[in-house]
């Protein structure tokens, strides 16, 4: 998982306010060289939460990303190699309000909730009551 | 800091001419041209104590949820159905590589759609699969999901950006996504709720005035053969998990729909738990329930060569949710299907307040849409 997919990922758990960004816990980041583009890399620079993406790349690794950059005649090629080389292999992300933790694992993120996770957070709100609940899926044969 | 790693050629390249390249760039990488890759090893960097969110059994019985008006509360959209469960997740993590091997050829249509989107582009495929269309626009940075980790795993040794998630619940920030595409994925959702939430999240996850192409089996399939091997879905087995006071696209019959002539493959009744009533009058006119016909068991025949090694199989079929063929040397499996009528991915888009459609097209027996988002 690169960081600039990092930067879109959000926690989308039932009841979370804002989901991002999420923490990283990192165990092991890799580094891929890929070629840079410098039209998407302005791009991207447009659309990411800096922050976010400071932040970040200090959890991946002593190659961060800081404000210097923007001032920088390197900028270009360290911005690329923090937001697009920079792999996280195994660790994971934790969402900041509940703490719960999806896995990274093979530097393939799970953001799959469970089954108690993943209901809208406007339920609440809407005060409805279930009046009763219906066994989907019965074999009768 | 300097590292010499393997360079590495990925789908994400600039044009060869801005950088003065000399040397052939292939539009593909294996994991495996990696092994003189520099690895730098962390330790968890986080150790501050933080709240663990106890972890939580999966439910074992699914179920919808009614409120007072009788009508189904969104507490059941994102929550995943039984069917989806056993005849599309566990199908496609047990039929992987097979499924993979058969995913190669790009639809003209799709292809035009990503190639003509702007250089930059951060594209979201949504139910990428084996991942056939990630990268094909080499200016363009994609991002796959898929809920099988089985075809997420492929896709991430062909070097691609991706994560497993569900289409019905994206992790994505909302409005950070220039495009994104659902190629053959909506008529795997088996409740119009969950089909509109998809909708609404492929919507969502875009920037405003970003595009998002949607593909979805038809109805009304060009190879009426085809659908003779499909086995149709009663009224009543749809009432089971569709649930009370769901919306209806067709009229439904009060009558059994009588099934369609099934191909000579062996299936057996108990194994695929599908209320075929085998004495319904001929009276009924066959080619009209056709046409109300939309939900479906579509065969996928793994042969057992392959079924061998993916393991999974075994356990299908130990619980009915597969059988063996051994005229054909396959374990079959069946998926779930709800495939679309003609203006039904219009009516479905109609409610979503903050998309329009810029195009709409049938194309090889799939119905297509192209929506804007417009706030």
């Amino acid at each position: 998982m690169r960081l600039l997919t990092h930067n879109m990922l959000s926690s989308n758990i039932k009841g979370v306010v804002n989901g991002f960004p999420l923490r990283i816990e990192a165990e092991k980041v890799v580094e891929k060289t890929v070629e840079m583009n410098g039209e998407f890399l302005k791009k991207m620079f447009e659309k990411i939460d800096w922050k976010a993406f400071v932040d970040a790349s200090r959890a991946m690794g002593p190659e961060e990303a800081d404000c210097s950059m923007l001032d920088s005649d390197e900028f270009l090629n360290r911005f690329h190699h923090a937001l697009l080389e920079l792999h996280l292999e195994e660790g994971a992300l934790v969402c900041p309000e509940t703490g719960r933790r999806f896995p990274v694992n093979k530097g393939i993120p799970n953001m799959l909730l469970h089954e108690d996770e993943d209901t809208d957070g406007e339920d609440s709100k809407d005060g409805l009551t279930d009046i009763w609940k219906v066994g989907v899926f019965s074999v009768t044969g | 800091m300097v590292h010499s790693v393997l360079k590495a050629s990925r789908f994400f390249c600039p044009p060869r001419e801005a950088l003065g390249l000399t040397s052939a760039i292939s539009g593909r990488v294996c994991y495996s041209a990696f092994s003189s890759m520099k690895e730098t090893n962390f330790s968890i960097v986080d150790s501050s104590s933080n709240t663990v969110a106890p972890t939580r059994e999966p439910c074992i019985t699914d179920t919808l949820s009614v409120n007072v008006n009788g009508t189904t509360s969104s507490m059941s959209v994102q929550c995943t159905p039984e069917i989806e469960k056993k005849f599309v997740h566990h199908v496609y993590d047990a039929i992987a590589p097979h499924f993979s091997s058969t995913r190669f050829a790009k639809w003209p249509k799709v292809a035009a759609f990503l190639s003509s989107l702007p250089l930059g582009s951060l594209v979201l495929d949504a139910g990428c699969g084996n991942g056939k269309y990630l990268g094909l626009n080499h200016d363009c940075f994609f991002i796959g999901c898929d809920i099988s980790s089985s075809l997420i795993k492929i896709c991430s040794d062909r070097g691609h950006e991706v994560l497993v998630a569900d289409a019905v619940n994206l992790p994505y920030r909302t409005g950070f996504g220039d495009a994104a595409i659902s190629i053959a994925v909506l008529h795997h959702l088996s409740t119009e709720n969950r089909r509109r939430r998809a909708i609404e999240e492929l919507v969502r996850v875009v920037k405003k005035g970003g595009l998002v192409l949607i593909t979805v089996w038809a109805v009304e399939q060009e190879d009426r053969m085809l659908i003779t091997k499909w086995t149709p879905l009663n009224e009543k087995y749809v009432d089971e998990w569709v649930g009370p006071g769901s919306p209806r696209v067709r009229t439904p019959s009060s009558v059994s729909l009588e099934s369609i002539p099934e191909s000579e493959e062996s299936r057996s009744r108990e194994h695929m738990n599908v209320c075929n009533e085998p004495n319904v009058s001929r009276d009924l006119d066959e080619e009209n329930n056709i046409k109300n016909q939309q939900e479906y068991f579509v065969p996928w025949h793994l042969p057992y060569h392959r079924a061998e090694i993916s393991g999974a199989s075994a356990d299908a079929l130990a619980a009915g949710l597969a059988i063996k063929d051994d005229k054909k040397g396959a374990v079959v499996y069946n998926r779930y299907y709800h495939v679309f009528s003609e203006g039904e991915l219009e009516r479905l888009t109609t409610g979503i307040n903050n998309a329009r459609i810029v195009d709409q097209f049938f194309d090889k027996s799939n119905w297509c849409v192209i929506l804007e988002k417009t706030l």
